[in-house]
Parts: structure tokens; C-alpha cells; sequence
């Protein structure tokens, strides 16, 4: 379901409840990279639509991330697209360090294409698989990806803000949370995350198995 | 002191520092302490990001390539042309707000490379001489560093923190160097490896740059925050000298005016009895050309047409290298390994001097969208390939290498390209020294067989190499008003104190003759801090 949001004092709600999923990898565990308010966006930006199908999204997301995380590991990933795609602020300023002098700027709001793409994978099922999208078998669902993303090369995965298929933004932006690249190490390094010092001198623990917490203790 | 007239609002002080970047940051600490004289900072643009939010603004950066740096920059005060390593951030801290804490010292060399090599030109010092002002910078900012072999890695002191460890990934890449004939230690970095002067230890956050959301590393604003509270310093923002005024007859620095950068653009004087520039390599010797008068036709400080001159810097070859080992990237990503083997390379027939980082990678170890065979990899297949690909190692490799600048390695006024007060603004070309251009294609097919020797032994491979781009500049910039014991050669003397006029100094990165061949924020640092410390000493 997609909402309107019209208004500062709207963005603003909606900024409390996902700030802290507002980003590209998993929640932090220390004291120094814990966010207890909103991260703060230009509130004169002009109003923005919000989400997406929700059904379509789902359907995608059982698609393309590995069925694996179990539906539950599959739904908290798409919830955090979700707020990570709504927390975008267009136009915002890049970094600038180094290696150019002029100040640069993000690119505008992916997500009225990445809707649109939604719908029109809906549309190609219907047409080439005669079922929605979000109906369609497994097997259904990938060929109508396949078609979808034949031009897409795949050394490898774009980030999420500059893919040009919600398929590789979701995809993207799952693979670069700190729990995937923990999945893919078949360990603890929990990259990107703020950790004790000292525990990096020995070897990360492995995964815990299936059905336990695979989090490291938080530090504080 | 602040006197306010119908239009100009005058600032008076014993020292006026222009700039608020870390080594203006680290010469007021020094002469709040050493003298009882009044500091003025200057700073032409606003406080950035407090430290309060920065976890957010890492979120941000992280989440979406956001600038964690709110507000700092002024929108038309910028340099163009060669300027990979320029920053248009301008704000209290300067770009140090936003660096990666790197902390290496230069090598005695570096101050030598004509009495040893026989080209460049040798500093008006030697190492031991900056030794005790490395220590001063490293102590101040709280420098967590590991004690090399002494031969290649000479310090009267040890480093005030014990190093950042090395890791897991480190250690199985520092066994491989060391079976490679290299030496290897943990590199030094402003970044607490311990609690230290009330700021929190290091959590490998791996954001040091551009932004440090514990407080670990350190940064300017932490220095002026200290300062200012104190009322050791007054620090002034938004408000940019345009002009230093000096005495057709003595030369002596009179005041500065400038302008608020604020909407009002309202005009400002600073009277004060010495002056310090401490605005980098471009802002300073920039200031000194717009200072022209009919006394000074070609600019303050300029009587050798040196100011804006001998920009200085180094390039590097790069290489992502596989290896037989088993590392898990992601540890601490921007923690390395360091060599100065290849800085202190004794006598040899051709000119080549460089240093050696070594660290973790995960370059083609992501996931990938397509397998060798082409087909669409989703759900737990995608999963599956890309735990494939994980096994293993991927190490990073890079090689700062010396160039040798040439004297018409500059900056030039552009008048097509003004600022809103129609001041012209800098237009960069880096030139490399006639020596240094002859040796560039040797130099660096050296440091590729060397990369290619560290992988053989190890029994990897070369998986990709890379040069700097041509076109962009050099990195860790100094010059502009190099400093040398000859007032026709050189802008200020051996303490960075101008030649043409006894109480306006230069400090930091601007004076250096060369810039080496690794990170030079320390140095930048440690030359502001003799300065300091011969402003202190009168």
C-alpha cells in the first residue's frame, strides 16, 4: 500500500518510526553507532510518495532473496527496503572529500520507477505467465525476472541507489547489510558495524546454527 | 576585543590565525599554552555536524552516500582544475573533519633528497629536528602507533597509544609480507586504541573516514570545543579575510579585512600584531596574491614569485592481489598494514622512494547477479555462489610514490571564476619536476613487478593494478609558499616566518618543499607546530 505524505510534520512521524531502519546495513550494536532519534532530512524537499504495493513487493522478495532467511528473515528485509527506499532524501548533498572539487548531489527519488516496475513485472506475468505476479508459482515468478532483467549484467550487484530494477535495489540492499555478508563468511564479522576493538584480534565465531541468535553480544 | 562601527566590525588581538583546519587547531593549543597572548581564529565558513550527531549522520552516509557534513562548504569559494586532493570543505575543523586519521611520519629522507639522491631540493631542517613537534602532534591529537624497526622507522619517543591491533586478517597478511621480505607494522592513527583525553575508544566502525561517530578519532573541533570553552581562543566564523594590509616601509602585516560570508556580506578588520596563515595549500598562498598593493605589486611575501608555486604531491599504483588464505573482509576494513622499507631505500641508480599499505579486501568476493555461465542467480542460488566466492583472500596493495615538483606547479588567479565579493579564485595545475616526470613510467613498473613479487610469494596472483589518474592532480598537496633559508628562492624561512615581513607566518603543508611519499596530515601538523613554537618564543 502506498501513502502520501504531505507534510513536514507527516515526514517527521514517519522519520521516527524508520530512522533506525533508514539504512543500507543492519542495526548497530554499540552505544557510538546507536541512533535514539531520526536522522534529520531537508523538510522543505517537496512531498513525496511513500511504499510500494505491498502484495508485489512480497512477491518479488520471496523471488529474489534466499527462501533460506526463513519468511520471517525474508519480510524484516523487506521492511527494511521499505524504510530505507521511503528515508531517501533526494538531492541531498554527497560526500565530498576528495578527488573532485565540485559539490555534487544524490540522484532524484528511484522509487516512482521501482513502483512502476512493480506493476509492469505484474503486467508481464499476467501477459506471458497468465497469472499476477503475485500469484504465480516460483518458477512463474523467475521467468518473468529473467525477462525483466535479460539486459543486466552481473559481475556484480549495483548498490541500491543505483539500481535500475527494484529486483536488483531489493536484492542490493539486502546483500549489503552486515547479516548477508555474515551468511555469505559463514561467520560473525558483522562488517560495517561498530564492535570492540579487542575482539578483533581473534578469529569471528561462526554462525550460530539455525534457529539461534547470530548476533554478536552488543557492546556498550 | 570587538569594536563595532556603523558598518566594520573590528576584531583586535596579538595573533590572528586564519584558518581553523588541524593545524591551526593544533598551533592555537600550543600558544594558549606557551604564551599569554590573545588568539583570534578566523574561519570563512560555519561549525559543521556537532559530535552529537554524528551517528545519525553516519546512518545517512552509510544508508545513502549523504555528506555527514552539514553546511561545510561556501557555496562560491572553491579551487579548480588538478584537484584530486582538494577538498572544497571549508568549515571549523577544515578537512580533517572528515580524514582517515592516518598518521605516518615522513622519513629522514624526505628532508635530504638532494644531499642523497642529488635532485629536489633538501628542507632547511632534518628529521631530528621535527622530531620533538611530531611528538607534540602526535601526543595532541593522541596517535596510536606501533614502533617499527628502527632503522627504518626513527622516533626519540614512543607513540603516546599502543597501536590499533592488528587483526585476524592482518596477521595472516603481515606472515605473508613478511615471507615476501617485507616489514610490516600497524599503521599509526589518530584513533584511540585506548580511552584517551576523554574520548571513547576505537569500535572499528570502519567509517574513520569521512566520519567517526564514537569520538575515537580525532578532529579539530574537539581541540577549538576545548579552546573556546576555556576562553583561551576567541574563534570566529563565517567570515572571510580577503586581504592582508602591510606598512609600505617596514612590511609589517597591519591588519586583515575581509567580509562576513553570511547574507549580510558585512566588512570586516582584524588588527593584530602577528599574523598566521594557516589556511592550506591553496587558501594561504591565495590570500598572499589577492594582498597585491602599489608596494606590493605581485603580492605579500612574494618578493621571489614563488607564492602559488611548487605545489607538491605524490601518486600511487594500486592492486587488488588473491591470495591462499582464508580472511574474513569486513573486520576492519580501514586498518592497515604499513612499510617504510621502500621510503629509506639507500643509495640507488635511479629515483625511487615509496611507501607500502597492505589491507583486507573484499574485491571479487560480492554477490553477483549472473553465474560464469551467464544465468540469473536469485534466492539461495545467488546465496550459495556468493558463499563460493567468499572463501579466500583478496589483498589491497598501494604504493605512494615521490614527485618532485616543478616551479611552475601552481595555481593561478582565475578572473572568469569569482566569488561574490569578485575576488578571482584558484585554478590548480600540478607539474611534476623535469626529473620526476622522466621517471614516472619507471616508477611505477616498479611498484607493479613489486606487487607482482608479493604475489608469487604467496602463491597468488594479480587480480587487478591501477594507476592515479593522469589528469587529477596528486594527493596530500603541500606548497605554495615553500619555505627554504634563501628569501629569492623560498617564501618564508626555516620557522615558516615570511621573508618579506617579520610578523606574518605561513604554516603547515603550504611551506613544505615536498610532500613525500605517504598520508602528510601529521607533518602538515608538526611544521605548524615549530611555527608555533617560534611565534611562542618570539
Amino acid at each position: 500500500m502506498t501513502t502520501r505524505n504531505d507534510g513536514p510534520s507527516a515526514r517527521r512521524q514517519f522519520l521516527k518510526t524508520a530512522g533506525v531502519l533508514a539504512v543500507g546495513t543492519a542495526a548497530v550494536g554499540s552505544a557510538a553507532c546507536d541512533v535514539k532519534e531520526p536522522a534529520q532530512v531537508d523538510e522543505s524537499s517537496v512531498a513525496r510518495l511513500l511504499g510500494f504495493d505491498r502484495t508485489l513487493l512480497d512477491a518479488l522478495a520471496i523471488t529474489v532473496l534466499p527462501a533460506s532467511l526463513g519468511a520471517a528473515g525474508v519480510r524484516a528485509a523487506t521492511d527494511r527496503f521499505v524504510a530505507w527506499a521511503d528515508g531517501y532524501d533526494p538531492v541531498a548533498e554527497e560526500m565530498h572529500g576528495y578527488g573532485y572539487s565540485d559539490v555534487r548531489y544524490l540522484p532524484a527519488d528511484p522509487s516512482p520507477a521501482w513502483r512502476a516496475q512493480l506493476e509492469a513485472l505484474d503486467a508481464l506475468s499476467r501477459k506471458t505467465q497468465r497469472v499476477p505476479f503475485g500469484r504465480g508459482t516460483a518458477e512463474q515468478r523467475t521467468a518473468v525476472l529473467e525477462a525483466a532483467l535479460r539486459t543486466e549484467s552481473g559481475e556484480r550487484l549495483p548498490s541500491p541507489l543505483a539500481a535500475r530494477h527494484i529486483a536488483l535495489a531489493l536484492l542490493a540492499h539486502w546483500s549489503a547489510s552486515s547479516d548477508a555478508w555474515n551468511l555469505a563468511l559463514g561467520a560473525q564479522v558483522s562488517p560495517g558495524t561498530c564492535r570492540k576493538l579487542d575482539e578483533a584480534l581473534r578469529a569471528p565465531l561462526p554462525l550460530a546454527p539455525a534457529g539461534a541468535s547470530a548476533k554478536p553480544e552488543a557492546t556498550t | 576585543m570587538i569594536i563595532q562601527d556603523t558598518n566594520t566590525t573590528v576584531h583586535e588581538a596579538d595573533i590572528c590565525i586564519v584558518g581553523s583546519g588541524i593545524t591551526a587547531a593544533m598551533m592555537a593549543a600550543h600558544l594558549a599554552e606557551h604564551t599569554t597572548q590573545s588568539i583570534l581564529v578566523v574561519e570563512a565558513g560555519k561549525h559543521t555536524t556537532p559530535f552529537a550527531q554524528r551517528a545519525q549522520a553516519r546512518e545517512r552516509y552509510v544508508g545513502y552516500g549523504e555528506s555527514p557534513w552539514k553546511s561545510d562548504h561556501v557555496d562560491d569559494q572553491n579551487a579548480y582544475g588538478n584537484t584530486w586532493g582538494f577538498s572544497p570543505s571549508m568549515h571549523v575543523g577544515g578537512l580533517a573533519m572528515h580524514w582517515g586519521g592516518v598518521s605516518p611520519r615522513y622519513s629522514p629522507e624526505d628532508f635530504r633528497v638532494k644531499s642523497l639522491y642529488g635532485i629536489g631540493d633538501d628542507w632547511p631542517f632534518t628529521y631530528d629536528d621535527l622530531d620533538p613537534f611530531y611528538q607534540e602532534a602526535e601526543e595532541r591529537m593522541g596517535v596510536a602507533g606501533e614502533q617499527g624497526p628502527a632503522a627504518l622507522d626513527p622516533r626519540g619517543k614512543p607513540y603516546p597509544l599502543p597501536p590499533l591491533p592488528i587483526n585476524h586478517n592482518l596477521k595472516q597478511l603481515q606472515q605473508w609480507a613478511t615471507n615476501a621480505g617485507i616489514a610490516t607494522w600497524s599503521t599509526p592513527s589518530a584513533k584511540n586504541s585506548t580511552p584517551y583525553a576523554g574520548r571513547a575508544q576505537c569500535q572499528r566502525c570502519d567509517t574513520c573516514y569521512p566520519v567517526c561517530p564514537s569520538g575515537a578519532k580525532y578532529s579539530p573541533d574537539f581541540t577549538w570545543d576545548a579552546l573556546v570553552r576555556d576562553k583561551k581562543i576567541t574563534l570566529v566564523t563565517e567570515t572571510l579575510v580577503r586581504r592582508l594590509e602591510a606598512d609600505a616601509k617596514t612590511g609589517r602585516i597591519t591588519h586583515a579585512t575581509g567580509n562576513r560570508t553570511d547574507a549580510s556580506g558585512a566588512p570586516v578588520e582584524i588588527r593584530a600584531k602577528t599574523f598566521v596563515l594557516a589556511a592550506g595549500f591553496v587558501w594561504s598562498p591565495h590570500l598572499l596574491l589577492l594582498s597585491r598593493s602599489s608596494a606590493f605589486p605581485d603580492g605579500l611575501a612574494n618578493r621571489s614569485g614563488l607564492v602559488g608555486k611548487y605545489l607538491a604531491g605524490h601518486r600511487n599504483v594500486n592492486a587488488y592481489l588473491e591470495l591462499p588464505m582464508e580472511l574474513l573482509p569486513g573486520i576492519n576494513v580501514q586498518h592497515s598494514l604499513v612499510s617504510k622499507q621502500f621510503m629509506r631505500p639507500g643509495k640507488q641508480s635511479r629515483y625511487l622512494r615509496h611507501d607500502l599499505r597492505i589491507w583486507e579486501s573484499s574485491v571479487g568476493r560480492e554477490p553477483r547477479l549472473r553465474g560464469t555461465d551467464g544465468k540469473l542467480l536469485l534466492g539461495d542460488a545467488l546465496l550459495k555462489d556468493w558463499q563460493q566466492r567468499a572463501k579466500g583472500a583478496t589483498a589491497r596493495v598501494r604504493g605512494y610514490y615521490d614527485v618532485l615538483p616543478d616551479r611552475e606547479s601552481k595555481f593561478t588567479l582565475d578572473s572568469g571564476r569569482t566569488n561574490r565579493f569578485g575576488d578571482p579564485m584558484p585554478q590548480v595545475a600540478f607539474r611534476d619536476a623535469s626529473e620526476s616526470a622522466a621517471l614516472r613510467e619507471w616508477q611505477e613498473e616498479e611498484l607493479r613487478t613489486l606487487f607482482r613479487r608479493m604475489a608469487k610469494a604467496g602463491g597468488g596472483s594479480i587480480l587487478r593494478m591501477e594507476n592515479s589518474s593522469n589528469d587529477l592532480g596528486q594527493e596530500h598537496p603541500t606548497g605554495g609558499c615553500r619555505m627554504g633559508t634563501d628569501p629569492l628562492t623560498s617564501v618564508v624561512d626555516a620557522r615558516g616566518r615570511a621573508h618579506d615581513h617579520e610578523n606574518l607566518w605561513v604554516a603547515g603543508a603550504p611551506t613544505q618543499p615536498t610532500a613525500s611519499c605517504c598520508n602528510g596530515t601529521l607533518t602538515f601538523a608538526a611544521v605548524g607546530l615549530r611555527t608555533a613554537s617560534a611565534i611562542a618564543t618570539g
